[in-house]
């Protein structure tokens, strides 16, 4: 008889429910079963409901990337209307989008993962003096990292480890050359990066009321008009958190990399990529964005546009009827029908997204390397200062590894934090030239538009229909789905199983290294 | 001084906060429950005291969520994040953030409710999911019914947060595909009689949580019984949940002057009048957004020229819609809200100031764009009724 399967369930830190299962046979994993474990139907309930609810609604489908949903949500029924936002409202959009792609990959890198690269408890074996040395010659930030041991030797002492409990402290898995003092560096930054991605969310909190679920950009525009004392409110604090970007959250990724170029030979997956592009430019063109849109298929590091025709969902192996599968979103359905988890058979609430067919990554590593490839500026230079520093100069394609995911994720961030900056003060040009109106009213009575974008986790598509004006269909395809969605009709596997196969699993008790590559994901 | 005072002052300098920061820290809490300046030193020693014991154990379980109230509730500062799950509470298991995974999460979940049985504060997010045999949300291979029923009973107190976790949320509206429900209707069906601390709007305030951390673990209000006497009828804090939007709204004004704004963008937008006619719900959400604000008081919904869409309503998603529109009748002063359910005879009831204002902004109308239960709101809009005469969209 067979060992039975390793599995991590639930696999926490993540945003939802998730379930991993990996067949493991001499420490590497040989196949692998990823479910999504959790079924609400948002699509159901936004059906038969006003056009302009669909916005306050359809975001909360997810509490870490409300305002991507929000913003594909808004562009769906802008485009099913037939209406075009001001100039205005396009720039104060892609401001609050900026800061949530920073506020959602400081809590991706420092809060969810971490854990994996760091031992917490090395931590306590750090000499202070020798922290303070190390941080130096590695160019990050200072902490005070007495007060942060202390704290941790506290809880230690005081017998209740909190949210440290039960973790896989001494992993095997960890770099085994790490020093403890790098690891006392990454858990003072750990506490530092919660007021940084909180100082991102208030930019969002400023412009949008609050976060997470945002208010004001309403189809049509923005609710929110810049005033003097705000901007200057948004501003310093964007440049805040650009210089924990570059300061510290860099240099420690570029720090610890080092340490587990080993990931570099795995976790890539299959090799295909798609962004639909994000963060739009004055023609409003999806062709025509900072990060550009774009597929690219295993074997070939060349660029072709996307196409959202392309895409089609499959259900066999899901909790959903027959009728469900073989569609592309624009003409998709959810009819939930569940019958048993079964690894044969039908074993997650996710559809299986195929884009001409194949399984496609969606992420940051997607964004990167679409736009690497096209040659966008400020992304070839970090890309190329990155790989230089681990050895792989003029070598992309080592990217397409766990450590390059992670790597993607942290480089993006500070494109992004860039980018901002120059977002803010573009509205500031704006508004100098007169240029104040951020809202174009419309009236919704029939027809249908997708909303193409990406969140900080990678593609997403909102589909609507309208009928006498209320929505008569309603579609999503999240980043998560391209991700986490199982086999398709075919049997060929989803991104995150394709991923863990073939990577090692040294310790199948506690299986780090497949917790490692889903979470790489950011699922 | 006394000698333990000085132990923890040298404590907090430690971590960089100074006596006066940590005073200021206390007269925000003492305002946030509503207690005058004399109790600053009061709340003082309560915290002094719960520091020096050791903390209290806490789970933190997920239901059918988007996780958008363990974000929230990242996004506080005082404390933050850190300080609640280090230094005041010792959280046992929380997914979105504990260190372990899979079974070692699990198990320190199974630990912490044996070893603490009755003594734990269980916190719930997301909806009670009893869709598909309960299978609309499985956990550790079985249905997340089953951990609700493993943990609620041994839990001394449970706190809902977001309106998932007390109504079932947007989850529960309609067609409520997933079957969706509060965790206090859950339990009362399951007949476990662990008391329950509501705390909705989506998503949850982390100012709210704050403040039921320190009712109950720094003034002592659960063991003594008294938090559950603070709580109305839907068992939400009364100090948080008793009165309106609109009772503390700034732009509030505007609404006694007849100064609304009909259209987003437009010139009323930019002098900050009243967004009732825009569909605010203010008048009937009962709760302090307008004091407490959000992000670290960055800003609101409101502040940030957005009608609010009553999401600390019961049944909001279905009760509010279309957001837009304006409720025929608002609520105005003390009256009893019915689940959310705003009662017919409210008009009735209005001030004549909200009546000529009622009358003023022409209200005949019907339900629109609804699904499901809800009072009546406006179809169509004074401004689009102009557009109209004057053969503008259609």
């Amino acid at each position: 008889m067979a060992t039975p399967n390793v599995v991590i369930d639930p696999l926490t830190r993540i945003e939802g429910h998730m379930r991993v299962e990996c067949e493991v046979e001499n420490g590497v994993i040989k196949d692998a079963w990823v479910s999504g474990t959790l079924f609400r139907g948002m699509e159901q309930v936004l059906k038969g409901r006003a056009p302009s609810d669909a916005f306050y609604v359809a975001q909360r489908i997810c509490g870490v990337c409300p305002i991507s949903h929000g913003h594909a949500s808004t562009m769906s029924a802008e485009a099913a209307m037939g209406v075009t936002i001001p100039n205005g409202a396009r720039i104060v959009r892609n401001i609050i989008e900026a800061a949530q792609f920073l506020h959602s990959h400081i809590l991706w890198f420092y809060t969810l993962a971490a854990l994996d690269y760091i031992d917490p408890g090395k931590a306590l074996e750090a000499n202070i003096a020798d922290t303070y040395a190390l941080a130096q010659a590695a160019g990050t930030t200072t902490s005070n990292f007495k007060a942060v041991q202390d704290k941790l030797a506290g809880l230690v002492a005081g017998g209740q480890l909190s949210i440290f409990s039960n973790g896989w402290f001494n992993h095997p898995a960890y770099a085994q050359d790490m020093p403890p003092e790098l690891a006392l560096i990454g858990v003072a930054h750990y506490l530092e990066a919660l007021e940084m991605q909180a100082e991102a969310s208030r930019v969002i909190a400023i412009m949008g009321g609050k976060f997470p679920h945002f208010m004001t950009s309403l189809p049509g525009g923005t609710a929110w008009v810049p005033t003097e004392e705000k901007i200057d409110d948004i501003l310093f604090r964007l440049l805040k958190v650009r210089d924990f970007v570059n300061n510290t959250m860099i240099p420690d990724t570029l720090a610890i990399a080092p340490f587990y170029k080993d990931a570099l030979s795995y976790g890539g997956g299959h090799g295909n990529f798609l962004s639909w592009g994000v963060f739009n430019r004055e023609s409003l063109e999806m062709k025509d964005r900072y990060m550009p849109e774009g597929a690219v298929f295993a074997g070939a590091l060349k660029v072709e546009s996307a196409n959202p025709d392309s895409i089609k969902e499959y259900v066999k192996h899901s909790w959903f009827a027959d009728s469900d599968g073989d569609k592309n979103p624009a003409q998709g359905s959810t009819n939930p029908v569940w019958t048993d988890y079964d690894v044969n058979n039908k074993y997650t609430w996710a559809k299986a997204p195929r884009y001409d067919g194949k399984p496609m990554e969606a992420g940051p590593l997607s964004r990167m390397l679409v736009a690497y490839l096209k040659g966008v500026e400020p992304v070839k230079k970090i890309v190329d200062l990155t790989l230089g520093k681990l050895g792989a100069a003029g070598k992309p394609e080592v990217l397409v590894s766990l450590l390059g995911r992670v790597a993607a994720r942290n480089l993006e961030t500070a494109v992004v934090a860039e980018w901002s900056i120059e977002w803010v003060n573009e509205l500031i040009a704006a508004l100098k030239g007169g240029d104040v109106k951020f809202f174009e009213a419309s009236e919704p009575s029939k027809g249908s538009g997708a909303g193409m974008w990406e969140a900080p986790r990678g593609a997403l598509g909102h589909w609507m229909s309208i009928e006498d004006g209320r929505i008569s269909n309603y579609q999503i395809c999240t980043p998560s789905t391209w991700n986490i969605g199982g086999r398709d009709d075919q049997g060929v596997t989803g991104v995150i199983e394709q991923a863990l196969i073939g990577a090692p699993c040294i310790d199948p008790e506690r299986p780090m290294e497949a917790a490692r590559i889903a979470r790489s994901f950011d699922p | 001084m006394a000698h333990e005072d000085r132990a923890f002052y040298d404590q907090l300098a430690d971590r960089g906060v100074t006596r006066r920061d940590f005073l200021k820290f206390c007269g925000s809490v003492a305002a946030m429950l509503g207690l005058s300046e004399a109790m600053v030193p009061t709340v003082a020693s309560a915290v002094e005291a719960a520091a020096a014991s050791t903390l209290t154990p806490a789970v933190w379980l997920d239901g059918g969520l988007c996780t958008g109230c363990t974000e929230s509730t990242a996004q506080g500062t005082t404390p933050d994040v850190a300080q609640i799950v280090l230094d005041i509470l010792s959280m046992n298991y929380m997914e979105t953030i504990m260190y372990a995974t899979g079974d070692s999460a699990e198990a320190a979940l199974k630990d912490t409710v044996e070893k603490f049985k009755g003594k734990f504060i269980m916190v719930y997010e997301g909806a009670v999911m009893t869709g598909f045999d309960g299978n609309a949300l499985r956990v550790a291979g079985k249905p997340g019914l089953d951990q609700i029923r493993e943990v609620a009973p041994n839990a001394a107190a449970i706190i809902a947060v977001g309106s998932c976790a007390v109504d079932g949320g947007w989850v529960k509206a309609n067609p409520n595909p997933a079957g969706g429900m509060g965790i206090q209707e859950f339990l009362k069906q399951e007949k476990i009689e662990t008391p329950v601390i509501n705390l909705p709007t989506c998503p949850v305030n982390p100012e709210w949580i704050v403040a039921m951390v320190v009712d109950v673990l720094f003034l002592g209000k659960l063991a003594s019984g008294q938090i559950l006497k603070e709580l109305d009828e839907f068992n939400r804090p009364k100090v948080i949940f008793g009165q309106t939007i609109h009772d503390n709204c700034p732009r509030r004004g505007h609404f006694e002057n007849g100064e609304f704004v009909y259209e987003f963008g437009s010139p009323e937008e930019a002098k900050g009048y009243c967004l009732y006619a825009v569909g605010c719900k203010g008048p009937q959400t009962y709760t302090n957004c307008p004091i407490v604000r959000w992000n670290d008081k960055a800003s609101w919904c409101v502040e940030s020229g957005s009608p609010c869409i009553g999401c600390g309503d019961f049944n909001w998603v279905d009760q509010n819609a279309p957001f837009l529109n304006r409720f025929r009748q608002i609520g105005i002063g003390d009256y009893k809200q019915t689940g959310g359910y705003v009662p017919g005879n409210v008009a009735a009831l209005a001030g004549g100031v909200v009546a000529g204002a009622l009358v003023v902004h022409g209200l005949g109308m019907k339900a629109a764009g609804r699904i499901g239960e809800g009072p009546a709101t406006e179809d169509m809009k004074d401004y689009d009724r102009k557009r109209m005469k004057k053969g503008g969209d259609k």
